[in-house]
């Protein structure tokens, strides 16, 4: 459908107006909120995370196409609970204690959203037990841990041992990731997987739910 | 006078490669405390700097803990400080951002670094520690780059937003930020105090290079050419990341003893940097610094001097030690420095 393609290009390029009118136009056509969502915004975003992994585009432009798929996402959700179309999974996610970063985590947020999954994102500086929290209420699939500094990075290990000693651990699979994270380091705090950019995010999700 | 840093700036041979590890939170752990305490308090903060250099004898030290906060809380912003016993990095609460894109920056104040925030605080410990050790190493006073101190001030989200919506804003707001870092800077240069700028928000992890080319350039090349007509010879950049892909515009700023990061291409650097007869720190991964032994810190120690070895513009550093750093690890570190060349230092 070729306005399909017209959303999923305007949406790569960032227009939020015109990905907002094309999602209400596609949906007066008769398109089903599901096919908007995976043929325009899921292919969409899936080409900005090429674009990205090969250096086309770049942090400021990923913002730009994130901010055009919730524009469409704020019409289309009220249609995709409608029709009861679920996500691919739930994905928990925040930045442990005492960081204050978070551009690393929204950027993952973004595209695991524009891949299709429901995001629950707790913010910024999460306690070990709002975590544990978190993870009884909202029943993710994944959590989601993200550190930007080598002082904070602990705080991973420690909220994994909470969760662990909540009796939890079983219940979900943690990926890790910030700017001095590592596979060792991931393998040392006891996470189940360790992803170094917001696309290889995606990857870790796909084959930790695949497993 | 320890001149092995200003030798390597100036690419001339010394008796051994510098050794600047990159302790800042992890300052208030040489006098029991935490950063939000540290950071805040004059004499703990000068007693900090004087147990690292007593401690570990680097080639220079370094005026900072929560460096990139600085300059954004003198204009307003709030910070975050952790209480007692808290050994987090304070930081901007992102509720407190002051700038949100409108066109008129008429809110914007420029600050006195002899009144506002904590820049009193920076200035007068490294007052005490120019008078102190001024005459046994290099002292530098740390500020932020003008991109970082924008991201800031404006909420790093929307500020990269801004590249592409507002260019022409983000051009004005950086302005106003080199201003701003170009004043506090100066109140380090008048006490006798080298400088080193930190920008690492405009590392390729988030900007293009042209992006690079296009906000952060000029008002960069500006501000390092202002320093150096106050008389700071070697103007230390440091950005964080793989900066492989920036290391053209990057030469270009005109600072000095740039930053080879872990993650980066130390081949090209060295290359490049020797072309241009520039200094570059070459940086060990700090990840592991608390768990690891001081044997394999040693050894990986030894693996990046190799990286830079028969370069007089080579400087060893380590990425931010985290705080808690047990001191054999960094001293490690120093020691094979030392054996690497056959030279020890008091």
């Amino acid at each position: 459908m070729k306005e399909l393609q017209e959303l999923a290009e305007q949406l790569i390029n960032g227009y939020s107006d015109h990905v907002a009118r094309l999602t209400q136009e596609l949906l007066d056509k008769g398109a089903t909120p599901q096919t908007i969502l995976n043929e325009g915004l899921v292919a969409g975003m899936t080409v900005v995370g090429e674009r990205m992994r090969s250096g086309e585009m770049y942090l400021p432009e990923v913002l730009q196409s994130a901010s055009a798929m919730h524009a469409s996402l704020k019409i289309l959700k009220p249609h995709l609970v409608r029709d009861g179309v679920e996500s691919r999974g739930k994905i928990l996610m925040g930045t442990v204690k005492g960081d204050m970063h978070d551009i690393g985590k929204n950027l993952v947020g973004i595209m695991l959203e524009g891949a299709g999954y429901e995001i629950v994102d707790l913010g910024l500086n999460v306690q070990a037990q709002k975590f544990v929290e978190a993870i009884q209420t909202h029943k993710p699939a994944i959590l989601g841990l993200s550190a930007m500094l080598t002082t904070t990075m602990l705080h991973m290990k420690t909220t994994i041992d909470a969760i662990t000693q909540a009796g939890v651990r079983a219940n979900v699979k943690i990926l890790v990731g910030g700017a001095p994270v590592s596979q060792k380091f991931a393998d040392e705090v006891g996470a189940d997987a360790y992803a170094r950019d917001a696309v290889k995010a995606v990857d870790k999700v796909k084959e930790l739910l695949a497993a | 006078m320890n001149n092995r840093l200003n030798d390597a700036m100036d690419c001339r041979a010394s008796d051994r490669v510098p050794f600047v590890p990159a302790i800042y939170e992890h300052k208030a752990w040489f006098v029991h405390s935490t950063p939000s305490i540290v950071c805040r308090d004059v004499k703990l903060f000068t007693e900090a700097l004087l147990a690292e250099y007593e401690s570990i004898h680097p080639d220079a030290l370094t005026v900072g803990i929560d460096v990139y906060n600085v300059e954004a809380e003198a204009v307003g912003c709030q910070v975050r400080y952790y209480g007692e016993g808290e050994t987090s990095v304070p930081a901007i609460e992102p509720d407190t951002v002051l700038y949100h894109g409108d066109d008129d920056m008429g809110s914007l104040r420029m600050p006195d670094p002899s009144k506002d925030g904590r820049m009193p605080v920076n200035v007068e410990v490294a007052t005490n520690i120019v008078q102190a050790l001024g005459k046994e190493i290099p002292v530098r006073g740390a500020v932020s780059g003008p991109f970082s101190m924008a991201a800031s001030l404006v909420g790093p989200e929307n500020f990269l937003m801004l590249t592409i919506t507002k260019p022409a804003l983000v051009h004005e707001v950086m302005k106003f930020c080199a201003e701003v870092i170009q004043q506090y800077a100066t109140a380090f240069v008048r006490i006798g105090c080298g400088i080193v700028i930190f920008d690492s928000q405009s590392s390729p992890a988030l900007i293009s290079p042209d992006m690079y080319r296009d906000f952060v350039l000029k008002p960069t090349q500006e501000l390092i050419r202002s320093l150096q007509m106050l008389g700071v010879k070697n103007v230390p950049l440091i950005v964080g990341g793989n900066t492989t892909d920036i290391l053209e515009p990057y030469l270009e700023t005109g600072g000095n003893n740039i930053l080879c990061d872990y993650p980066a291409d130390a081949g090209e650097f060295l290359l490049r940097c020797s072309a241009a007869r520039r200094a570059f720190r070459r940086n060990i991964d700090s990840s592991d610094f608390i768990t690891t032994t001081p044997e394999k810190l040693g050894a990986r120690t030894r693996e990046c001097l190799d990286e830079g070895k028969g370069y007089p513009g080579f400087i060893l550093g380590t990425a931010v030690a985290p705080f808690g750093t047990p001191l054999e690890h960094l001293l490690a570190i120093k020691t094979a420095v030392e054996e690497y060349s056959g030279k020890s230092s008091a």
